[in-house]
């Protein structure tokens, strides 16, 4: 039912991507020059605030991307193949087949005319050579797997007559249906309750480990991200910033950026009487500073700052896209270079290809 | 860790401003728009509507001006001219505005329809100001209060809408009188209010649960207040909207009437009247079918192009995300 | 039936949360007895038919039998799920919907007798913060006229001494007095929040609901508006009853944090003492389910099954029964009273002294 599953290789690698948005105030830049990988089977957890582009990140995966948007440039390529270069049909095939997509509100995606059932059916049809019954009794199947109690009674019921984490339970279902090899959510559990979410990170574990599926997970959620992923991207203002193992990115941030996210959510286990915060706000995707994106609001900023920063390698496959050596000291080249002689050493700082 | 109290308000205020100073350099960036300039630059950016709103004001233009200069021309007789082409200068070189030449009665055919538009613009927006004020009064009265007085008020709207308005239309001009400007403009005014009843009344019900409205109240804002300065301004966009689509509604019912002969008398110079007169001399002169038309769907056209625009330049929800 | 085993069951409850305010450290503030005292409220929201609507099918009970104290310049937390009632409180105590039954007591006086013109100088001194920056500013006003509406509805027309005052309040919630001119679109989430604040500041009040106000921003914004808040507390003696779902958040500012679910309040106690050893099933579950932005760290996580029944037709018993892991046969037989557990702490759990504290498990 699924595609190759190549042995080698990662699942999906994102080369050197940028989505644009063409309005009549200008270039957004919603994504622009990104580059990772998931491997089989791993959770990549994809944050940063509103705004910052993984969601555009993701639609560009799935290649939903409407106008005034578009792709511009850079490959996504799944067991290898560049989903980009593919034609319309082909695409088709490859949504719901390879990957699946489930969004914050399943409402969006469900269609409430017809019985959860139904669509998740049709969705089997789609991608495989099954029948009528087989498709039902597969969609039956596919809501017990989720989780959904009285999955025959249940599968003959519209998306209205469920709770809302019922309908993400179908949603998940119906993404699950064809057994994909990523699954790409966006932002799952946010229109949830703490307690449902509770319920859905545990079933997506689950699913996670039976099925041996890689997931895309995009949040703005932390904690969510602490618990679900092995490898984390923190993305800002289009770009990102930050990427390596959960551990080290929760442990030994280097981005002042991820440093300043971590330090400023109050938490549970500690009480202090003033939280840390990040300056400022997300500068407008229209007037997007020279340099470093993040500069007008980091605590750390230099003279340097006004030159785009390096992508340095930290080791450990953990990267990070700013001035500051591994120590967290001002650079190499000095604090208060700039111009052709920052750009140089911007260059030569910045990790290869990967 | 050090306790709230020890730190010093100068200490908090530098803490505070420094925390929000980066978010001012942002807003410093963009020009101060308030929401009416914001409403022009959307409504600027549609280009429909603003060929529209042109359309709509040459033509008014048209109906006012060209009256005046010609005076009685558009019902003056000419029995030696019947059907004459166009012709611009009389036999003794006046101008005589006859650019469109003759009808069978040897009347000034652009001087006419100028006559025709302008009573057709007008009967509209007399028209459509009944229903609008009829519309504001019933359906602001139902959804600020609700409840049963509301539900009373929905289920006569919902009679009045289960009625044929065209029939209506008719019986209430056949009883009192057709051809009589007034009676043609109060029947489709009393006919046409239930649509602007209803989305006062949406607007209403969904703007008292607005959290902004509520936080007026919270504030002690009285009634009156509320309903003048936070829940009729956002109330009227949607109306505006209906008042112009309702004044192309308005201009073809009345033509509609006129056409059937229940309008106006076929002395006066309406579309519908003229239409009316024109299908006589369909074959023999089939531009004064032509003329009218013309003028009444570029009417319809223009206002439904500027309607669409207004709903789209009115809607704060279209925020110009994008500065 | 029910509403009579309610009624005895509140009418000891206010004892017990007076002496908890007794020993609540309330931060800055002053333990000089309730500010604000909710008694037995009660709102049920009419489902209604029939032909012109005014036949009675049923009810939500959004709020049913709420009672708590809040102190003189202490933040009393109020958490619970969508559909636990917690909003409709709110909106109850302000008396932006009319109540069904109950009492509110703000210093003294029994805000539901308040004629209009008595209710508009108590409004004075009871504010409101929204969620939703959007939908809480007029579009078409601007960021002068809304901070000086509350001004200028109590009787400061002027408008030179309005504009000063609002010049002022924009610099104490850290908004730039320049744009006292501007519009709400053209500013970020957080700064329209400021904004609300500097509303709600704006007659000076003793006490403001703040509900949700840092839902909906930005990680990054939240901790600014929640530094904000706690600045202005300390400068005005601000009481806060702060309504949210967000656990940590919630904790980060309030002294006292009461849990509702299903209309009811299930659990009141210190802030630190309720997230350390939570008494009541419920509480443990929700504290549980909450991920911790740290991967080297895993606690005891209790999924809870099923979904929340409908507040129309809640549960018999205790509400809590049909999704608890402790339940037993009494529980949906007998409704739980909010009792006092130990040291004013207060749970509607007929086994809260069995709840064991949440474990912490190491990561794996």
């Amino acid at each position: 039912m699924t595609g190759t599953r190549a042995g080698a290789g990662p699942l999906l690698e994102i080369r050197s991507l940028k989505t644009y948005f063409f309005t009549q105030d200008g270039t957004v830049k919603a994504v622009d020059d990104i580059s990772f990988q998931i491997a089989h089977g791993q959770t990549l957890g994809v944050v940063g605030e509103s705004g910052c582009g993984k969601s555009i990140t993701s639609l560009s995966v799935m290649r939903l991307i409407d106008r005034p948007g578009k792709i511009v440039d850079g490959q996504v390529l799944l067991n290898g193949v560049d989903l980009l270069t593919k034609s319309d049909d082909d695409m088709r095939d490859v949504r719901g087949d390879q990957m699946s997509m489930i969004f914050q509100e399943p409402m969006t995606s469900l269609n409430p005319v017809f019985t959860c059932g139904d669509q998740i059916a049709e969705a089997v049809q789609q991608h495989s050579t099954m029948g009528r019954r087989e498709a039902w009794e597969r969609a039956v199947e596919m809501l017990r797997l989720v989780g959904i109690p009285d999955a025959k009674r249940r599968a003959t019921e519209h998306p209205h007559e469920l709770s809302g984490g019922m309908r993400q339970r179908v949603m998940i279902a119906m993404a699950l249906s064809t057994d994909p090899d990523l699954l790409i959510a966006d932002e799952p559990t946010t229109a949830l309750d703490v307690t449902i979410q509770a319920q859905i990170l545990e079933l997506m574990r689950s699913l996670r480990e039976k099925n041996r599926m890689a997931i895309m997970l995009i949040t703005h959620d932390l904690g969510v991200v602490a618990e679900m992923a092995d490898e984390v991207v923190v993305m800002y203002a289009g770009k990102i910033v930050e990427r390596g193992d959960v551990k080290t990115i929760f442990g030994a941030p280097h981005h002042p950026y991820t440093q300043g996210l971590l330090r400023s959510i109050p938490r549970l286990d500690a009480r202090v009487d003033r939280l840390e915060v990040i300056k400022g706000t997300v500068p407008s995707p229209l007037n997007l500073p020279t340099g470093c994106l993040f500069k007008r609001r980091c605590p750390q900023r230099m003279a340097i700052c006004d030159v785009a920063p390096p992508v340095r390698d930290l080791g450990r496959d953990h990267v990070s896209r700013c001035w500051l050596t591994p120590e967290g000291e001002p650079p190499e080249v000095g604090a208060e270079t700039k111009g052709a002689e920052a750009e140089e050493a911007a260059e030569a700082l910045t990790v290869g290809a990967r | 860790m050090v306790s709230r109290a020890d730190v010093s308000a100068v200490e908090i205020e530098r803490r505070r401003r420094e925390e929000a100073e980066a978010e001012s350099e942002e807003i410093d960036r963009t020009p101060v728009r308030s929401y009416w300039q914001l409403v022009r630059r959307r409504f600027r950016q549609h280009r429909l509507a603003v060929f529209g709103a042109i359309a709509l004001v040459v033509l008014a233009l048209y109906g006012i001006v060209v009256p005046i200069v010609t005076g009685g021309a558009w019902h003056q007789t000419h029995l030696f001219l019947p059907e004459a082409p166009p012709e611009l200068f009389d036999k003794d070189g006046n101008f005589t505005f006859a650019i469109l030449g003759y009808n069978e009665t040897g009347q000034n055919l652009f001087a006419r329809l100028a006559k025709a538009t302008q009573t057709s613009l007008e009967i509209g927006l007399a028209a459509v100001l009944i229903i609008v004020t009829i519309g504001i009064f019933i359906g602001s009265i139902a959804g600020y209060v609700g409840g049963w007085l509301d539900n009373l008020m929905m289920r006569f709207v919902d009679v009045m809408l289960s009625l044929p308005a065209l029939f209506v239309i008719l019986m209430i001009t056949a009883f009192f009188g057709g051809g009589n400007v007034w009676v043609v403009i109060l029947a489709i005014g009393i006919t046409g209010w239930t649509t602007a009843a209803r989305l006062v009344r949406a607007e209403f019900l969904s703007l008292r649960e607005v959290d902004y409205v509520q936080a007026a109240r919270a504030l002690g804002a009285s009634p009156r207040r509320i309903i003048i300065r936070h829940m009729l301004p956002p109330a009227l966009a949607p109306i505006v909207v209906a008042a112009t689509l309702g004044i192309a509604d308005s201009v073809v019912v009345e033509s509609a009437l006129s056409f059937l002969g229940f309008g106006l008398g076929s002395q006066e110079a309406s579309l519908g009247t003229m239409l009316e007169n024109a299908q006589n001399y369909f074959f023999s002169g089939p531009l004064k079918v032509v003329y009218p038309g013309v003028v009444l769907i570029l009417i319809v056209l223009s206002a439904s192009f500027l309607g669409d625009g207004l709903r789209d330049a009115l809607d704060p929800r279209q925020r110009i995300e994008t500065k | 039936m029910a509403d009579q085993t309610d009624q005895t069951d509140q009418a000891e409850a206010p004892a017990h949360v007076l002496t908890s305010a007794e020993r609540t450290t309330a931060r800055g503030g002053s333990a000089t007895g309730p500010l604000l005292k909710v008694e037995n409220l009660v709102k049920h929201f009419d489902i209604r038919g029939g032909l012109l609507g005014v036949t009675k099918l049923g009810a939500v009970r959004a709020v049913d039998g709420v009672s708590f104290t809040v102190n003189e310049g202490e933040t009393l937390g109020l958490v619970g799920e969508s559909g636990c009632g917690k909003t409709t409180l709110g909106k109850v105590i302000l008396r932006l919907i009319p109540e069904t039954s109950g009492e509110v007591e703000f210093e003294g006086r029994q805000l539901f007798h308040l004629n209009a013109k008595e209710m508009k100088a108590a409004r004075r001194d009871i504010q409101v913060v929204f969620q939703d920056p959007y939908s809480s500013l007029n579009p078409r006003m601007s960021v002068g006229e809304i901070v000086g509406e509350g001004l200028f509805v109590h009787g400061m027309t002027n408008r030179k001494e309005r504009e000063a005052a609002v010049r002022d309040l924009l610099k104490k919630v850290g908004l730039n007095q320049q744009h006292i001119h501007r519009y709400p679109h053209e500013f970020s989430g957080g700064q329209r929040q400021r904004i609300g604040i500097a509303r709600a500041l704006a007659l000076r009040p003793k006490f403001i609901v703040c509900d949700e106000p840092v839902s909906a921003l930005d990680v990054s914004i939240q901790s600014q508006v929640l530094n904000l808040m706690g600045d202005l507390q300390d400068e005005f003696q601000l009481t806060y009853l702060f309504i949210a779902h967000n656990l940590a958040v919630v904790k980060h500012l309030s002294s006292r944090v009461g849990v509702m679910y299903l209309g009811k309040l299930v659990e009141l106690s210190d802030a630190d003492e309720l997230y350390e050893s939570p008494r009541h099933p419920y509480t443990k579950a929700l504290l549980s389910a909450i991920p911790i932005p740290d991967p080297t760290v895993r606690r005891e996580r209790i999924v809870l099954k099923g979904d929340l029944p409908s507040p129309a037709n809640p549960p018999s018993g205790c509400r809590f029964h049909t999704r608890c892991p402790m339940a037993q046969e009494i529980c949906s037989v007998e409704e739980p009273p909010l009792r006092d557990v130990g040291g004013g702490h207060l749970s509607a759990c007929h086994f809260a002294e069995d709840v064991s504290p949440l474990r912490e498990v190491a990561a794996s």
